[in-house]
């Protein structure tokens, strides 16, 4: 067996070196390596290097019942994995033909806002953390925890919740935490002065972030970039509202947008987002207790469950963006074949390599972070 | 705009050969195309119909017909809808061609496809080893591929005996699944 990705080096010119960010780095998001050449401090090249967390999800769910798959979709993305449980079951419910009661629609579309909410909470301190800021990081783990106590209560999970299952959710919302929830989110929105004055005004920050890993539309267009990476570039796409799925359509909410396509612009566009989400998270709270009903359509025994033969792509938006599984069944018990598609096999990988060339060293951790790359949605 | 746009789709997909189209819903298009048409049809998508954004390419191994279907997920930001482009290549070679001059982010899922099923995409820039880096085996995501059958014949088990839980059983307690009755034991492969 060889050594671990061994190959036979080429002699640089004497001038560049080589230096690998990862598969352990501060600087890193996740298991992933990133290696770079470089001349002095300025960047030759990049290599994304995946494979340090492959467990192999997409095969391990071809030999499982449909039903016990949902165990496994949250864990391919650890800081939002509420857009992928909710996008798996919601292939399968077309799969099958299942129409979900829509008290349970706005149950998924709460957990998907709050769950937003989180993942945006933990990018801003690692993001922040990247150019030696690091007061960012544990004020938002720390109010990112206040929302995982609402999954504990709601779900029994604080970051796997496996709440959605085909058909509905699995319980309803316990006495008071509606309560709660407005609690939440009323302490998290007086907060964002705060984070402001910390993050978000704070020249030492804007004069890092501003200028770094810049692309124009028509790159992030033909690179597939999506979610609040794409929208920092001036398009206002939202698959929330362009490709509406749950309630969406009957919720308002703004598309953030900014122009300047930079690490700074795409900050700017996830601050945005946390206000918008914040106010979803609001009317679906003032519209529950209206909205009766079952929280699920009756399913077969799910341990003998056969879903019809046929394919379905559903996409979702998630924190990163663009969000997809595609399920294929063959009328068997278990899914013939399951692909997901994340937003950071995307940007993680091919734009990440794009955007590091001619770019200084310091910047690189900072770009991997502005783009939101969760490299376990590469790996799977 | 996107008016214009839809009636170039509808034309467009009205005036191609040898495609079969389904619409499944008002955002939601199935194509089912053959091979050699596949790249003609995408390039037609995008240039005449706006269809930009390549979601994803997802390979699925039909292993009873010999066939792999390679499906095509595009987008249009305008007309606002989705085409899924399915063709069906031979399982032997399994070679196809590339579609990266059209949409750069096919250079990811070929690659990814070419790790995983072992399709060969001529003409895409990168299909060195990107997540499994020191596999030597067969690509692991065909279904003659046997996880279990292939970990049985490439790893050891040991059974999980430490001092603390012998102690433990010793005095009648012990972990939920016993060692012996562990779905894998070495026991038991010494045994066959």
């Amino acid at each position: 067996m060889r050594p671990e990705n061994y190959e036979a080096q080429r002699q640089p010119p004497s001038h560049e070196y080589e230096l690998n960010i990862g598969p352990n780095h501060p600087g890193i998001e996740g298991n992933y390596a990133f290696k770079l050449r470089l001349h002095g401090d300025t960047v030759l090249e990049g290599k994304a290097d995946a494979g340090y967390l492959h467990r192999g999800f997409e095969k391990l769910m071809e030999g499982r019942l449909w039903i016990q798959n949902l165990a496994i979709t949250p864990r391919i993305c650890v800081p939002d994995p509420v857009p992928m449980e909710v996008s798996y079951v919601l292939a399968v419910e077309e799969l099958c033909g299942l129409e979900v009661p829509e008290r349970a629609q706005w149950l998924r579309v709460l957990q998907l806002e709050l769950s937003r909410i989180a993942a945006h909470l933990f990018t801003f301190g690692g993001h922040a953390a990247t150019t030696g800021m690091y007061s960012t990081m544990f004020w938002g783990m720390a109010d990112r925890d206040l929302v995982l106590d609402l999954f504990e209560e709601l779900t029994g999970g604080r970051v796997y919740h496996i709440y959605n299952i085909p058909g509905g959710v699995r319980r309803d919302i316990p006495d008071g935490f509606l309560d709660r929830v407005k609690r939440t989110l009323d302490y998290l929105e007086s907060r964002l002065p705060d984070y402001d004055n910390l993050l978000f005004t704070n020249q030492v920050f804007v004069q890092r972030a501003k200028g770094v890993g810049t692309m124009s539309r028509e790159q992030a267009l033909e690179w597939g970039v999506t979610g609040p990476n794409l929208r920092a570039t001036g398009l206002k796409f939202d698959v929330r509202r362009d490709d509406p799925y749950l309630v969406y359509e009957d919720l308002e909410f703004e598309i953030p947008s900014e122009e300047a396509g930079d690490a700074w612009a795409r900050t700017l566009v996830r601050r945005k987002e946390l206000v918008e989400s914040i106010r979803i998270a609001r009317q679906v709270v003032a519209a529950l207790p209206k909205i009766r009903g079952t929280i699920r359509c009756p399913i077969p025994n799910p341990l003998a469950w056969s879903v019809p033969a046929g394919s379905a792509y559903t996409r979702v938006e998630s924190s990163k963006g663009e969000l997809a599984w595609y399920v294929v069944s063959n009328g068997g018990e278990r899914p013939y074949r399951t692909h997901v598609r994340g937003p950071s096999q995307m940007h993680a990988v091919q734009v990440l390599e794009k955007l590091s060339v001619g770019a200084r060293l310091e910047d690189i951790a900072q770009t991997m972070f502005s783009l939101d790359a969760c490299p376990p949605e590469v790996d799977r | 705009m996107s008016k214009d746009l839809s009636t170039w789709l509808d034309t467009l997909l009205n005036e191609l050969q040898g495609i079969e189209v389904r619409r499944r819903s008002s955002r939601r298009i199935r194509v089912d195309v053959q091979p050699d048409a596949l790249p003609a049809l995408l390039e037609l998508l995008r240039g005449r119909a706006s269809y930009v954004h390549l979601s994803a390419i997802s390979c699925v191994d039909w292993i009873d017909e010999g066939e792999f279907e390679l499906v095509y997920h595009v987008w249009s930001y305008e007309i606002g809808s989705l085409v899924s482009a399915h063709t069906r290549i031979a399982r032997d070679p399994g070679v196809y061609i590339s579609v990266y001059d059209i949409y750069t982010p096919a250079a990811f899922f070929e690659r990814d496809i070419h790790e995983m099923f072992g399709v060969f995409f001529e003409g895409s820039p990168d299909m060195s080893r990107f997540i499994l880096t020191e596999w030597d085996g067969p690509p692991p995501m065909r279904k003659d591929f046997d996880s279990e059958a292939w970990v049985n014949a490439h790893f050891d088990f040991q059974d999980y005996q430490p001092d603390w839980l012998q102690e433990i059983e010793a005095k009648g307690g012990g972990v939920a699944v016993r060692p012996d009755e562990q779905r894998f034991s070495r026991r038991d492969l010494d045994a066959s």
